[in-house]
C-alpha cells in the first residue's frame, strides 16, 4: 500500500540525512570545530556557531525521553490510532522526534521512560525512508 | 541587566473585552477577528475617557497597521510581535519601555480572534513558502495541534516528579470552580441552572462544576490528556489601554502599575526544549520580579497560562509559586481556589472561561479588573471581584510551551 502520510520535504542542508536514510543509516550532523552533534540539521552550528559541519554515521541507538498517546488525528494518521509519539535521546547527544513502535499504546502505564530504542526507517516515496524508532530489549 | 529600571513607569488605565465572546456564531452573529478588535478598543476608549484619537502607540499581532488605518488614526509607534499567546504580555513590556522613555504617552494593545467562528479556516499569518528545518524533521511523525505536544511535557513531568494525572486534573476542577463566579465564561454553568442564570445564552453541555473522576472519565485526546485537561475554543478580544503616570493619575480609571515585566523564549520547536518540565517563565520572571523589586512571596494572587493543565502546573513552579515538580499541589491543597492563600485564574481561565487561540489578552483584562479596584462597576459584564488582591504575577505562554511573557502588576492601596 502507498505511504499516506505527510512526507518531509528535503534541502541541501538536509540532503545527506535523506540519502544515507536510503541505505539504513542514520546520519547525523555534527560541528566539526566543537565537535557536537546537533539534531535538526541547521546552517550553522546552534552551539558555538561555526558554518563548518559535518555528516556522520550515528549508531542508530539511543534512550526514551517523554512520550504521549495520539488519539485524535488526521489524514492517514487517523488510521493509526491511538499511537506513541516520543522523543529520543540519542546516543551521540541532542533529541529526535518519532513515532514509538515496541509498546502498547493501550497500556502507557508500561511504558518505559528510560528504555533503550534502535532506529528503523520505512519508505514514504523513492527519495525518501522515514526513520521510525522501536523499544529493544537492554 | 537593564540600564534604566522601568518600573512604575507606565500604568494599565482600563481593560475590556470585545461584545461577543464565547461561541456567537450558535447565536447566529458569525464575529470576525477584526469586529473583536475593534470592539474591544471601543470599549476601553470608553470605559477610560481616553479618546481613540489619543492612542499614540498601537500593539497586536500583526494586526497593528489595519487596525490603525482602520481606526483612521497615525500611530508613531507600531509592534507587531506575534509570539504566540504570551504576546500581549510581551505588548505591555514594550509598551511599558516606549512610554517610559518618552516616545509616546499612551498605546493600545488589542486582541480580536475568532478562533470558534472560523476554526479550522487557518492562521492568519503569511507564507514563508518554506518548511523550518525543524518542523521538516518532526511533520512525519503524527501530531496535530497543541494539545498532541503538550503531552509529552506532562509525562516527562510525571517521570520525573511523581505527579500523576489526578493531580493535574484538580486544576481543571478549580478552575472550574473560578468560571462559576464568571457569567462570562463558557462553563459558567450547566444545562439544569441555565435558564435562571443565562437568560438567552446557550448554555453549555458540558458547563457547571466538575470532578476530578469527571477530568479522567473525559474523552481522551492525546493521553494522558483527556478534553478536560485542555483548554477551550472559542471567540474572543480584548484590549487595554497603557499610559504613563502623569496620564495615569488623571483618569477617572483607577491605574494598574506595570511595576515589573521581563520576556524570554526556549524554543520554537518542541524537538528544541531541553527541559520538559521547564519553560523560559523562569527567565522572563527573573527578569520582572528584579524590576520590580518584589518575589513570588510578596504576589496576592497570579494568572497563569492555562492552556492545558500541564502549563498551569509547570508554570507555577517556573514562578517561583511552587517548588520544582510541586505545581499541582497549590490547586489541589486549595491555595488557588476560591478562598484560598493564592487565587489563580479567577475568571475561570482558558480552561472554562474563554481561549481564543491566544488567551493571553484575557489575563491582562482579568488582571486588571482584579487589582483596579474598580471592578464591582462592572467590566463587560462581569461583576464583582474575587479577591482583594494588590500584587499580581501574570505570565503568557505561547507555542509549545516556547516562549514566555511576565508582568509584575500592582495597585494603588
Amino acid at each position: 500500500m502507498a505511504y499516506n502520510k505527510p512526507i518531509p520535504r528535503k534541502g541541501q542542508h538536509n540532503q545527506p540525512f535523506w540519502d544515507g536514510a536510503k541505505e539504513g543509516k542514520l546520519m547525523l550532523p555534527r560541528c566539526t570545530l566543537c565537535g557536537k552533534v546537533h539534531w535538526y540539521p541547521r546552517l550553522i552550528c546552534p552551539s558555538c556557531h561555526s558554518t563548518d559541519l559535518e555528516w556522520i554515521e550515528g549508531s542508530g541507538e539511543g534512550r526514551l525521553h517523554t512520550f504521549a498517546v495520539q488519539h485524535r488525528a488526521f489524514g492517514g494518521w487517523a488510521e493509526e490510532v491511538p499511537y506513541v509519539t516520543a522523543y529520543i535521546d540519542l546516543n551521540e547527544g541532542d533529541r529526535m522526534m518519532t513515532v514509538l513502535r515496541g509498546v502498547d499504546p493501550n497500556k502507557p502505564e508500561d511504558i518505559k521512560i528510560g528504555a533503550k530504542v534502535k532506529v528503523e526507517f520505512d519508505q514514504a516515496d523513492d527519495d525518501t525512508h522515514i526513520p521510525f524508532w522501536r523499544v529493544v530489549e537492554e | 541587566m537593564a540600564a534604566i529600571n522601568l518600573s512604575m513607569g507606565a500604568a494599565i488605565v482600563g481593560a475590556a473585552e470585545s461584545n461577543e465572546i464565547g461561541y456567537p456564531e450558535e447565536r447566529g452573529e458569525k464575529v470576525t477577528s477584526l469586529q473583536h478588535h475593534i470592539q474591544a478598543i471601543k470599549n476601553v476608549s470608553e470605559y477610560t475617557g481616553i479618546p481613540i484619537s489619543d492612542i499614540e502607540g498601537i500593539f497586536s499581532t500583526g494586526w497593528s497597521v489595519e487596525l490603525a488605518e482602520h481606526l483612521g488614526i497615525r500611530p508613531h509607534y507600531i509592534d507587531t510581535t506575534s509570539v504566540g499567546g504570551c504576546s500581549f504580555e510581551i505588548h505591555v513590556h514594550h509598551a511599558l519601555a516606549a512610554i517610559a522613555s518618552g516616545i509616546i504617552d499612551v498605546a493600545v494593545v488589542s486582541h480580536g480572534e475568532a478562533g470558534w467562528s472560523y476554526r479550522g479556516a487557518g492562521g492568519g499569518g503569511g507564507g514563508r513558502g518554506e518548511m523550518s528545518p525543524g518542523a521538516e524533521m518532526t511533520m512525519a511523525y503524527g501530531t496535530f495541534g497543541a494539545p498532541s505536544q503538550y503531552a509529552h511535557a506532562m509525562v516527562r513531568h510525571m517521570h520525573q516528579y511523581g505527579s500523576t494525572v489526578e493531580d493535574f486534573a484538580h486544576i481543571s476542577v478549580v478552575t472550574r470552580e473560578w468560571a462559576q463566579k464568571n457569567p462570562r465564561a463558557l462553563m459558567f454553568t450547566d444545562a439544569s441552572q441555565a435558564e435562571v442564570k443565562l437568560g438567552e445564552r446557550t448554555p453549555n453541555p458540558f458547563g457547571g462544576p466538575i470532578t476530578v473522576q469527571d477530568v479522567l472519565d473525559a474523552r481522551i485526546i492525546a493521553w494522558p490528556l483527556t478534553l478536560f485537561h485542555c483548554c477551550l475554543v472559542t471567540d474572543h478580544g480584548g484590549a487595554v489601554i497603557v499610559a504613563r503616570p502623569e496620564i495615569a493619575r488623571s483618569l477617572r480609571t483607577n491605574p494598574v502599575w506595570i511595576a515589573g515585566a521581563g520576556e524570554s523564549m526556549a524554543h520554537q520547536n518542541m524537538l528544541e526544549m531541553d527541559d520538559f518540565t521547564a519553560t523560559s517563565a523562569a527567565r522572563s520572571s527573573a527578569i520582572a520580579y528584579e524590576m520590580a523589586g518584589l518575589g513570588p512571596q510578596d504576589m496576592d494572587m497570579a494568572l497563569i497560562y492555562d492552556s492545558f493543565t500541564v502549563t498551569a502546573a509547570i508554570t507555577a513552579e517556573m514562578l517561583g509559586l511552587a517548588p520544582r515538580g510541586q505545581g499541582c499541589r497549590l490547586w489541589k491543597d486549595g491555595d488557588a481556589a476560591p478562598g484560598g492563600r493564592l487565587p489563580i485564574n479567577t475568571n475561570g481561565g482558558g480552561l472554562s472561561f474563554n481561549h481564543s487561540g491566544m488567551y493571553g489578552m484575557q489575563l491582562l483584562v482579568e488582571a486588571y479588573r482584579q487589582l483596579s479596584g474598580t471592578a464591582e462597576d462592572g467590566i463587560n459584564g462581569i461583576e464583582g471581584k474575587q479577591t482583594d488582591s494588590h500584587t499580581c504575577v501574570v505570565n503568557g505562554t505561547g507555542g509549545t510551551l516556547s516562549t514566555t511573557g511576565t508582568l509584575v502588576l500592582v495597585s494603588d492601596d
